[in-house]
């Protein structure tokens, strides 16, 4: 939520926050009773096809299944591709280019109605009827292109056979990421006659061992046990936990102090976004290894320059900024909730091999702009208005201000910062603040979005840098075809030693999260999965 | 000229401005106050002095990982966990003052003094331009009347129309990007002018409109059909006859509006549409305290005290000044409200 919106809605939380502790009666948290959330906002959806947040994926990580998921672990385990509704991993052949799946036999969804394997392509067909945010992971499969603009004939790169269960899928190009996209919620699986629109307040039938019964948007929804999960799809699927409690209830409390006050007074069970700043250091001193844990993602926030102007056209200039920026200093404007980073793939992803090219030294990055002597100093440094994205974006404009660059800082609301200086008509984007939250656990989807100079566009661009190296856009298309292995990884590891010589970017550090529970959950069995969050199966009482 | 300042009798000789003087220098409370605006104005003009020369470090500066050594003990501006330093008063030599405004350690007392010029600037310039703007609106509509004075009014009222903050929000949100081009008019975003103009737009119709009553109503006195029939043109008499006349009701209303603007400020600020950062404004820094009220209260409370204390003084200041320069009114409103003494008796 913006600044703008969440003063604004200052008053109406607390008024809100009044009525619900006074509504508020203790959790009933014993097994198989209910578990108890809350969420600062309502996700953007409760629609699998259109979901494309955190909050979103954690909601329905264990309501909707794809062919494949995540695996329900912590960390760098999490980030393994394991089979949900297809009984093994798919068979990739043609040169990368095929995909062959089988669909467990006998599977419902939680309306009694029977999963075929015709609902993948409904699936995968309704994300582009619906123009979902997720469509373009799918744009690689035959004919999907022609549909995305159609919308009708169907995908004739997806074959489906109900009776056998057998799912062939043929790409226009080897993609070694597309068992990560089969993966993403966008790609669950649907009843064919799902209707084309947004089920937020009317969530479709569920695969998965909780189905959600009611919605309310922007205020709650809730979860029942899915009542084919015990009998049917649980012992089809057995990797997947049925979960300790009847059913969830999750509520939106917009006000994070009232968050963290009620879960004190175990009045709710579980918060889904981290303790307020001014907050956190009090909960974690007084709750780290009881209920409170910290979670590491592996999201990067970094400052980009543009390389393609002066003064960060010369590589030496970049540096000078790498060099001037302490990450420590950044470390206490977020409050301890970062974890200093100066490389481009983050601990925990794949391919990461600890390096730091730029440790900070205020006199050698003086030395390098002096070395430099760039002709033009003056630089608009742009961020956006959240805290504490201002904070660094202001921290950043005073060290290149002390660095000896005529720096000026502009902050935009954070509901327009990402299409603005993604769009490369408008002026003076020289250097901001930005973060990478990767879709999947695969260094590709740094790479290739980022800092491939073919990716760069007009509008939406996200290759902020304006970095366009053929050979290294070679590299990366060519890694991105391949399977990850450790041949990748070490490949990988090498592109980001790579990039970091060249410097398009300065990064800092990655924004740790945490799970903060009431003292009836046990702290021990949570898992935190880095691309869906919190695995509400996870959750048992003490 | 002048007729309506001269109800109230008083010595021989005596102007009606001196009569004013008289009557408010009676006005303890109004004079009080009154110092206690320029005492403000004095401390948010004396913000490079301190900067310099006490505090050693500018209004945007950050300091998030110095120490400093308060009665001979180093302690960190911002401690690990991205807590702030308290009022250290005069133990570090003046430095950090009032402590640091939050994560990125600046200077909370330098900060303060330099979002003080921001504010009053904002508030003075934005009511000089709306008292400008709706003096002249208010003259041409009053005085020509007719189709002048329905296109000036109807467009006054679209303006009218929307809510004072909503209206605030959407052109602060609109320019901050862009910027404003007008003509040969160019104000980069980010500017300080870019407030000023949106606040001191928003407030125009709420003086025209009574201006405009003023005028019309003083257009049918004698001393206007006078100049007319001594052959004065339209300039004359709207600017030499009218406008003297509308002096006291402009001072009032500029006072008002003072106040007004200052609030408007302040809220548009706190919702991150006013002043941008890094530059900073009472309103903007009870913004950025509001992320720490728990842990530190004094980032809201003192510049949210300061824009109560200054819109305190300029509003019993201005009423003060009201009462010197048309007592008449005064006594209006209280015999309205059943207290007031046959007319005349008062003040």
């Amino acid at each position: 939520m913006s600044k703008l919106g969440l003063k604004l809605l200052v008053l109406g939380a607390v008024f809100a926050s009044a009525c619900g502790v006074a509504a508020c009666g203790d959790s009933d948290s014993k097994e198989g009773g209910t578990l108890t959330g809350s969420y600062a906002s309502f996700p953007d959806y409760l629609d699998p096809g259109l979901s494309y947040t955190l909050e979103g994926w954690t909601a329905m990580y264990n309501t909707y299944l794809p062919l494949l998921t995540y695996a329900h672990a912590n960390g760098e385990a999490g980030g393994k591709v394991v089979p949900a509704l297809a009984e093994d991993l798919p068979e990739i052949t043609n040169g990368g280019q095929t995909y062959t799946l089988q669909l467990r036999k006998g599977l419902k969804y939680s309306d009694g109605s029977a999963v075929k394997a015709s609902d993948f392509p409904s699936s995968i067909e309704r994300l582009f009827k619906l123009n979902s945010p997720g469509s373009g992971f799918y744009e690689g499969i035959v004919g999907a292109e022609k549909f995305a603009e159609t919308k009708t004939g169907g995908i004739p790169g997806i074959k489906a056979n109900d009776k056998t269960g057998e799912i062939v899928i043929d790409l226009t190009a080897p993609r070694g990421t597309f068992s990560n996209e089969l993966g993403m919620l966008f790609a669950a699986l649907l009843p064919a006659d799902t209707p084309t629109k947004n089920l937020t307040s009317d969530p479709p039938p569920a695969t998965g061992p909780y189905e959600i019964v009611k919605s309310e948007p922007g205020r709650s929804w809730s979860y029942q046990r899915n009542p084919v999960w015990a009998k049917n799809n649980g012992p089809l699927i057995p990797d997947l936990e049925a979960g300790n409690y009847d059913k969830i209830a999750i509520t939106v409390v917009r006000n994070d102090s009232t968050q963290v006050n009620e879960i004190e007074q175990d009045q709710t069970d579980w918060m889904q976004t981290p303790p307020p700043a001014d907050l956190y250091a009090e909960v974690k001193d007084k709750y780290e290894g009881t209920q409170f844990r910290i979670e590491r993602p592996t999201n990067l926030y970094y400052f980009w320059m543009d390389t393609t102007r002066p003064p960060f056209d010369d590589v030496k200039v970049r540096q000078a900024v790498n060099h001037a920026i302490d990450s420590a200093a950044l470390e206490r404007i977020y409050a301890g909730a970062l974890s200093a980073t100066h490389q481009i793939l983050p601990e925990g992803m794949p391919g990461h091999e600890t390096f730091n090219l730029y440790p900070h030294d205020m006199a050698k990055a003086k030395e390098l702009l002096a070395e430099a002597n760039p002709s033009d100093t003056e630089v608009t440094v742009w961020t956006d208005n959240e805290s504490p994205n201002d904070e660094a974006g202001a921290y950043y404009h005073s060290v290149l201000r002390k660095l000896g660059l005529d720096a000026k800082l502009k902050t935009i609301n954070a509901d327009v910062y990402i299409p603005t200086i993604g769009n490369v008509s408008t002026p003076d984007l020289d250097t901001g603040w930005i973060n990478w939250y990767p879709d999947y656990p695969n260094p590709s989807n740094y790479f290739q979005p980022l800092l491939d100079g073919e990716g760069i566009t007009p509008t939406n661009n996200i290759n902020f840098a304006r970095i366009d190296e053929p050979q290294l856009n070679e590299k990366i298309t060519r890694l991105s075809e391949e399977p990850l292995g450790p041949e990748q990884e070490a490949e990988y590891a090498e592109l980001d030693r790579e990039f970091m010589e060249l410097a398009p970017w300065a990064p800092y550090g990655t924004f740790t999260v945490s799970t903060f529970v009431d003292s009836e959950i046990n702290l021990d069995s949570v898992i935190f999965n880095p691309t869906f969050g919190h695995d509400l199966t996870s959750f048992e009482p003490k | 000229m002048a007729p309506e300042l001269h109800a109230e009798a008083g010595p021989a000789g005596s102007s009606p401005w001196r009569l004013a003087f008289r009557r408010l220098r009676r006005n303890r409370v109004a004079l009080a106050f009154g110092g206690l605006l320029i005492l403000i104005v004095l401390f948010v003009l004396a913000a490079p002095l301190w900067a310099k020369h006490v505090a050693d470090t500018g209004p945007n500066e950050t300091h998030t990982l110095e120490k400093i050594e308060v009665d001979g003990e180093r302690r960190e501006v911002v401690n690990v966990e991205g807590r702030p330093i308290g009022p250290v008063w005069l133990g570090a030599g003046g430095k950090y003052f009032l402590g640091a405004d939050g994560r990125l350690g600046r200077d909370e007392m330098v900060r303060l003094m330099y979002g003080g010029r921001a504010s009053l600037f904002i508030g003075f310039s934005a009511a000089l331009i709306a008292t400008l703007l709706a003096t002249i609106l208010a003259l041409l509509a009053g005085y020509y009347r007719g189709w002048v004075d329905a296109v000036i009014s109807r467009t006054l009222d679209v303006i009218w129309a929307f809510p004072v903050y909503l209206l605030g929000i959407a052109l602060g949100i609109a320019l901050a990007l862009g910027g404003l081009k007008l003509g040969p008019l160019e104000i980069p975003s980010g500017s300080i002018w870019i407030t000023v103009l949106i606040i001191g737009g928003i407030y125009v119709p709420y003086m025209a409109r009574p201006l405009r009553g003023a005028v019309l109503s003083l257009r049918e006195k004698e001393f206007v059909e006078a100049a007319v029939a001594q052959g004065a043109g339209p300039l004359r008499v709207m600017f030499r006859e009218l406008l003297p006349n509308l002096a006291s009701t402009i001072i009032v209303f500029f006072t008002l509006a003072v106040a007004n603007a200052m609030l408007l400020e302040a809220g548009l600020s706190f919702l991150g549409v006013g002043v941008q950062p890094p530059d900073t404004s009472w309103g903007a820094m009870v913004g950025d305290g509001f992320d720490l009220l728990s842990s530190a209260p004094l980032l809201t409370i003192l510049p949210g005290s300061l824009i109560f204390l200054t819109v305190l003084s300029v509003n019993v200041f201005g009423d003060g000044l009201r009462d010197a320069l048309d007592p008449r009114s005064k006594v209006r409103l209280e015999a309205h409200a059943g207290l007031a003494e046959p007319e005349g008796t008062a003040v």
